[in-house]
């Protein structure tokens, strides 16, 4: 049985991050025996005191490789006094808890060490590191401490650049599923208002789930009224409400009232189950008179949706060919990025991307070459023309099939977050026109390689993914062309609202039928996409644009009083 | 004399080599779904990748011999995935069977698991 140490490492190789940690793990372990040695050295001539040294002692003077220390730091062992500007490797206080973790490695530390870790690991790994102002890590409870360390800087659009700073239990964070697999009902919500008067809406649905089982019949548009008898709208028992919309346990049943779309009430009972999503759906080909218009609904950047798209992108070009293509990704906020990659490559073919990058990751200035978390070489990711594996139902290296267009359109939303970004800006770096219906994107051209310390799992950002034309300044999202405020950066298109009147892949869907209309007419209809912040003014569910904060796993809390 | 001690070591060698011959893993496929077998591939899936809790479809390994692990997906207030540029590679277990035994098999570590609960059948 292999038996890890965890602090900085986690599930060893899931992904890459998990290999680098293990290294770093490795590294923490030569680092502690050497400070063992030195400490014991220290010892053997009657330097130890008789007490158990602290944790700047087990430092002892190990610094960063990259830190130059003035000669009036103190940098001898059993100095505790921060010193601003200089930091240790933050592997030396990795695993040095307040509260150490049963089984797990951890050794006893204090806040302060946890402090120092996340101090020293932001200045070497943070994107924009030295925009952090330098605090005493011994005056801040660890939470707090941890909210320092990032920028306050604004965007263009005055709002935070730096939206993503937050933690996780590790515990949670390390959870896994088989890909696709989940506790749900298979019915996605869209919270369009989430405080009283609160208004709740089906966004989407998973085939073959208790949301569309008989009796529920869920589909979207249908506003929930009341759950387990509480009010939705007005009511003020939110655990009740977020107990039922939120399933924890496969078997919970919770009591819905809903008014479908044509307006018939009715109530109903739904049990969580362990459901399988279905990633792509809604492929079809729809017919006008000038020529076939591909569609469909690309919903989560899971190992499953690889099989998904090949087999969508196959169907489609089993016809005469289609003329144009609408790719729907209004609720995909991303996943894994080599399958954006396979998807912006069945779209634009081999002509237009051989050789070409489709995303290149750059990190800090103290990292121009290599990955800092894991020792990699930073190499771009090309547009890959073969799967890679991620699904069994396909085997890896079977070659990708592509439509070859020189043009798409793309749905949009607030949720279309990160690798569903990084298509359209992977596609718009090789010359694909990009025409955006919808509203403002998230706007995360960023990443992260979580760090696991003390129980705790720290989110703060460390890449940035540019295109092939070396562009990724899209903190403020992508926006259609005649977006009325909160403009990120603009893309040709139109700005168009969520239409939850119509199923998705229906042609009379607002932002599908703007689609088809502008690819005929060039035109637009009235702007009525509604940006973040206009959503926030109005009371609606906070976006990604606002920071998310920590202890993300309230978050999926989300209603309130 | 000579040439019967070269022929004794060339024949030890030989067997010592088809010994160490390497059979080609048989892809496996459950042939008794159920809360047994499905407790022990999560809990062994779990303990193989040190992780708190596992949840699989009722038909793994039902249909295709590799199982695709991922990390749970956690999402931000407005049900964002967190993790929305993964530069990683899902987990990968495969099913094998050997003479009787059911192994699952990590496939990134090439360890093996033999399970006991689980009945299994090669893949066709």
């Amino acid at each position: 049985m292999k038996v890890e140490k965890s602090g900085f490492s986690m599930l060893s190789n899931l992904s890459i991050q998990y290999d680098s940690n293990y290294s770093r793990s490795l590294r923490q372990v030569v680092l502690k025996l050497t400070l063992l040695v030195v400490v014991g050295s220290l010892s053997g001539c009657g330097g130890g005191g008789g007490s158990a040294p602290t944790a700047f002692q087990r430092a002892s003077n190990t610094l960063n490789d990259d830190t130059t220390v003035p000669d009036d730091v103190d940098t001898d062992v059993g100095s505790e006094v921060w010193t601003p500007g200089v930091f240790l490797d933050a592997s030396i206080f990795d695993a040095m808890c307040a509260v150490p973790v049963a089984g797990s490695g951890d050794v006893l530390g204090t806040s302060t060490d946890e402090n120092n870790f996340l101090r020293s690991y932001s200045n070497d790994t943070y994107l924009w590191y030295d925009e952090i102002v330098d605090m005493d890590p011994s005056l801040f409870s660890t939470p707090d401490y941890f909210d320092l360390l990032k920028t306050d800087d604004l965007t263009l659009s005055s709002n935070f650049k730096d939206n993503f700073h937050f933690t996780i239990p590790t515990d949670e964070f390390i959870a896994l599923s088989q890909s696709g697999i989940s506790v749900d009902y298979g019915a996605q919500f869209a919270l369009i208002q989430s405080n009283p008067p609160r208004k709740i809406v089906v966004a989407y649905t998973d085939p073959g789930t208790p949301a569309t089982a008989p009796g529920s019949d869920l589909a979207r548009g249908a506003e929930i009224l009341t759950i387990d008898g509480v009010d939705v709208v007005d009511g003020s028992d939110v655990d009740t409400l977020n107990a039922g919309l939120f399933p924890e346990t496969a078997g919970e049943s919770h009591t819905f009232t809903v008014r479908d779309l044509d307006s018939t009430v009715r109530t109903f009972t739904m049990q969580a189950a362990v459901i399988t999503s279905t990633p792509v759906q809604n492929v079809k080909i729809i017919a006008t008179a000038s020529g076939d218009v591909g569609y469909l609904q690309f919903n989560d950047h899971i190992a499953t949706a690889e099989g998904g798209l090949f087999n969508a992108i196959t169907t489609l070009l089993a016809g005469l060919g289609i003329a144009d293509f609408v790719i729907d990704i209004r609720y995909n906020g991303g996943g894994f990025l080599d399958l954006a990659s396979e998807f912006s490559y069945m779209i634009a073919g081999a002509a237009r991307t051989a050789g070409q990058t489709f995303e290149e990751i750059t990190f800090n200035d103290k990292h121009p070459d290599i990955n800092p978390i894991t020792g990699e070489a930073l190499i771009p990711t090309p547009f890959h023309n073969r799967s890679l594996g991620f699904d069994p139902s396909l085997a890896a290296g079977t070659v990708l099939p592509t439509l070859n267009l020189s043009r798409v359109y793309v749905l949009t939303g607030s949720n279309t977050c990160s690798a569903s970004e990084a298509i359209i800006n992977g596609l718009r770096g090789v010359d694909v026109e990009v025409i955006q219906i919808g509203s403002t994107t998230c706007g995360k051209p960023f990443g992260f390689f979580p760090a696991n310390n003390c129980g705790t799992t720290y989110f703060t950002i460390q890449f940035q993914g540019i295109n092939a034309k070396g562009f990724g300044e899209y903190p403020d999202g992508f926006s259609p062309a005649n977006t009325v405020i909160d403009i990120g950066t603009v893309v040709p298109g139109c700005s168009v609202g969520d239409d939850f009147t119509a199923a998705l892949g229906d042609p009379a869907e607002a932002r599908l039928a703007a689609a088809l209309n502008h690819r005929v007419t060039g035109t637009c209809p009235a702007a009525s996409g509604i940006s973040p912040t206009s959503l926030s003014k109005v009371g609606l569910l906070p976006s990604d644009k606002m920071i998310v904060p920590k202890t993300l796993w309230l978050q999926n809390r989300i209603m309130s009083n | 004399m000579q040439r019967f001690v070269t022929l004794i070591i060339m024949a030890s060698l030989l067997a010592a080599c088809s010994a160490q011959t390497v059979e080609p893993e048989v892809p496996a496929l459950i042939t008794n779904p159920g809360p047994e077998s499905l407790q022990e591939i999560e809990q062994t899936v779990s303990i193989a990748l040190n992780s708190t809790k596992v949840i699989l479809a009722a038909d793994a390994l039902t249909k295709n011999s590799v199982l695709v692990i991922e990390r749970g997906m956690q999402r931000s207030i407005d049900r964002t995935p967190v993790m929305g540029r993964d530069l990683g590679r899902p987990y990968r277990f495969q099913l094998i069977i050997d003479g009787s035994q059911c192994v699952l098999v990590d496939q990134q570590s090439g360890q093996h698991w033999p399970l006991a609960t689980v009945e299994c059948v090669k893949e066709l």
